[in-house]
């Protein structure tokens, strides 16, 4: 059998604008080839301006995003505040490595901006914790080659959100087009001080 | 009749009295004054090696009033909670009030475990937190309709009590130990609103002057500060980000100082 | 990375000191004669031209054999220097056979031209290509091949190949290492794909942006990018980008500084 992470396919990456960023999924769940489901959401909120993507295993996915829900949600009740992306960051690498030897199988897209410094944040995760700083862009799933290749294509500083919309866009549907076990239609939120965006891109639906 | 009820912690007494705790702020109320003004805290009678103010995080330190063997125990479970508790899942160290609640579990987890006995001390916890909201000049008045939770948003000094009982409580002034009941008398007349940290210092002094007995020098009390943050006390320089203590106690020299322009 | 090199483990058992011979010792011999050398190609067209690029670098496993080992080359020149080609032929893969089918398509190609006194068409050169790549059906060559040239009505042509000979013309097509991340940005700046035009109506109504040959200039700095890009991502791709733009007057080679990390 194949690797763990290839079983389901998908794909997610997130980027840097100027004073916003965004983050976006495909929407395909299969079993090697063959496609279970077309609404499948890789993207989860835990903060107004903060959002987590999760590929790889879709029943890692599901434990992840569901054992990070119960860990924000305690973190508010005690200290009364919304997790900060940083913060998150950090929760979300404790929380794997304490599975070292025994890891999720999914590869974490952390994509928000910080409510205190007002400044845009994102990091990616391997699947036991090691956080990967990115100044630009984080690409993760089963077309991560490829989105390296469209977003290192597409990608320029201080775009404005519109811009950054199309980007983002553009570089993951190219990129899932390109990979068998991803697309099936995505999803792109565009995160700005006190304001997200959600929109649903229909893609090729192949 | 009381000490039927005393072996045993966890038996209440008929009068619903938990009395090993009552004895324990006994043992407190005994013990060597303290007190704390939001940003400072003050302790009297140091001994010449042992000081009674600790650091638990860079920003947040603590005083007590009781038994000095039972504190230093707390000053190292508090140190261990904030990296087992906040810092190895977070990397960044815990807000006052959580910090707070950890040692007050501690404390409580004393009152209802077997084969143990209370804390015989109380402590005074000051620290500083990070706001949510950005820092500012002035703090606006106007309300944005946003999913704030509600919690601490300006950021700034905060000081608690912890008790024997695993109680604690915020406080903008008081005391514990000795005299604690006429020093927040005392508090309560001179303390206002948004004190520098200088009067704050002051006020502190003045209090403790009018309460206790005996000398007051460099050598027999103990100042700790919760204040901008010391980068000189970093040990290094250059690094972009790095912030020094806010919380440190002052040295002898200092204290002297302060003192002479009481 | 599939190391070509690498010998099965023996499948011997556990060997104590102590144990027993066994009575007929079975001993695995492995033959692997192929090495990926890494690296990238790279070929688009237009209207009224061509153009192959290639890094390079040449690896093997995490070492670099060369900076300087080029992947494109003139088939069917005059002489040493391939002047007066008007094809050209990029492998990428396992380097010593990319080489040997290049000089064997050179041959192929030179003596079709004393054959038969004309210069070989490119669709003639592109099945051709594919028969020697099917010869070795069992033992191939183990390569990505791209070809190139202008086709008969002067337009430019592109056939990319798998290493048994199965091929089509296209637009533009990536192959090597880097292949994956450069392809798809091929398919939205080369072919529009995923681009509609504004306005042109709603949901099923809305118009994709039509294919067009692009301009020689935009389709050069289109493969900077992509070759850029590709480095800053793949330690295999690096050091120079060769160029061969195939235009009516002939084939024009030129090299690029890529990062050398």
């Amino acid at each position: 059998m194949g690797s763990p992470f290839d079983i389901n396919g998908g794909a997610c990456v997130a980027m840097v604008g100027k004073d916003c960023v965004a983050i976006a999924c495909d929407l395909r769940l299969g079993m090697q080839a063959l496609t279970i489901s077309n609404n499948f959401p890789k993207v989860f909120n835990y903060a107004p301006s903060t959002y987590l993507g999760l590929t790889g295993l879709a029943t890692d996915v599901n434990t992840v995003s569901d054992l990070l829900r119960y860990k924000v949600n305690m973190y508010r009740l005690r200290e009364e505040r919304n997790i900060a992306p940083q913060t998150l960051a950090n929760l979300v690498s404790s929380s794997l490595y304490e599975k070292r030897f025994g890891p999720f199988f999914v590869s974490p897209v952390l994509a928000g901006i910080n409510e205190t410094t007002g400044k845009p944040f994102i990091c990616g995760f391997d699947s036991i914790g090691c956080i990967d700083f990115a100044k630009d862009f984080i690409v993760s799933g089963t077309a991560s080659e490829q989105l390296f290749g469209t977003c290192e294509g597409l990608w320029e500083p201080d775009m404005e959100p519109e811009d950054l919309f199309e980007t983002i866009s553009q570089a993951l549907l190219a990129a899932v087009d390109r990979d068998a076990l991803s697309g099936w239609g995505a999803q792109v939120w565009i995160i700005e001080k006190d304001k997200v965006t959600q929109r649903l891109l229909k893609g090729r639906q192949d | 009749m009381a000490d039927r009820y005393s072996f045993s912690l966890t038996t209440f007494s008929p009068s619903g009295k938990l009395v090993q705790i009552e004895y324990a702020l006994n043992a407190v109320n005994q013990g060597v004054t303290a007190l704390g003004i939001k940003e400072v805290l003050i302790s009297t009678y140091r001994s010449p090696s042992l000081s009674k103010i600790s650091l638990v995080t860079p920003d947040i330190g603590m005083v007590y009033a009781g038994m000095g063997p039972d504190y230093r125990v707390l000053v190292d479970k508090a140190r261990k909670v904030s990296h087992t508790g906040y810092k190895r899942i977070y990397n960044e160290y815990p807000p006052t009030r959580i910090l707070v609640q950890d040692v007050a579990r501690v404390v409580q987890e004393a009152t209802q475990s077997g084969g143990v006995r209370p804390y015989g001390v109380s402590l005074l916890i000051a620290g500083w937190d990070e706001g949510v909201e950005p820092q500012s000049e002035e703090a606006s008045t106007e309300e944005k309709p946003t999913t704030k939770t509600g919690g601490i948003l300006k950021g700034g000094p905060s000081l608690y009590q912890v008790d024997p009982s695993g109680s604690y409580y915020p406080w903008k002034a008081t005391a514990i130990g000795k005299h604690a009941t006429s020093a927040k008398t005392f508090l309560e007349k001179r303390y206002t609103e948004g004190l520098e940290l200088e009067d704050a210092i002051h006020i502190a002094l003045l209090t403790l002057k009018e309460t206790i007995e005996g000398e007051m020098n460099g050598d027999t009390i103990e100042i700790g500060i919760v204040g901008p943050p010391a980068d000189h006390l970093l040990g290094f320089e250059g690094v972009e980000g790095a912030q020094g203590p806010r919380f440190r106690t002052l040295t002898k020299e200092q204290i002297e100082d302060y003192l002479t322009n009481l | 990375m599939t190391s070509l090199l690498g010998h099965p483990a023996g499948g011997e058992g556990i060997g104590y000191s102590f144990s027993q011979p066994t009575a007929a010792p079975v001993k695995q011999h492995g033959f692997y004669p192929y090495t990926d050398n890494g690296g990238s190609t790279l070929g688009i067209t237009g209207s009224d031209f061509a153009i192959l690029a290639g890094d390079t670098r040449s690896t093997s496993g995490y070492n670099i054999n060369s900076r300087m080992v080029p992947k494109v080359f003139k088939i069917g020149g005059d002489d040493e220097t391939g002047e007066g080609a008007h094809i050209v032929l990029s492998v990428v893969g396992f380097a010593a056979d990319g080489n040997a089918l290049k000089e064997r398509l050179d041959a192929v190609v030179k003596m079709y031209k004393y054959q038969h006194g004309k210069p070989m068409s490119v669709s003639a050169c592109a099945q051709r290509l594919s028969t020697i790549l099917y010869q070795k059906r069992f033992f191939p060559y183990y390569v990505t091949a791209i070809l190139s040239g202008l086709d008969e009505e002067g337009k430019g042509a592109l056939y990319s190949y798998d290493p048994v000979g199965s091929y089509e013309r296209e637009q533009c097509r990536a192959a090597g290492a880097a292949a994956s991340l450069i392809m798809p940005f091929l398919d939205n700046q080369v072919n529009f794909k995923n681009q509609y035009i504004p306005g042109s109506g709603e949901g099923h109504a809305l118009e994709q942006k039509k294919a067009e040959p692009l301009p020689q200039a935009t389709v050069e700095q289109l493969v900077r990018d992509a070759f850029t890009s590709a480095v800053e991502r793949h330690i295999e791709v690096g050091d120079h980008l060769q160029m061969m733009i195939i235009t009516r007057d002939g084939i024009q080679e030129v090299f690029h500084p890529l990062k050398k990390d």
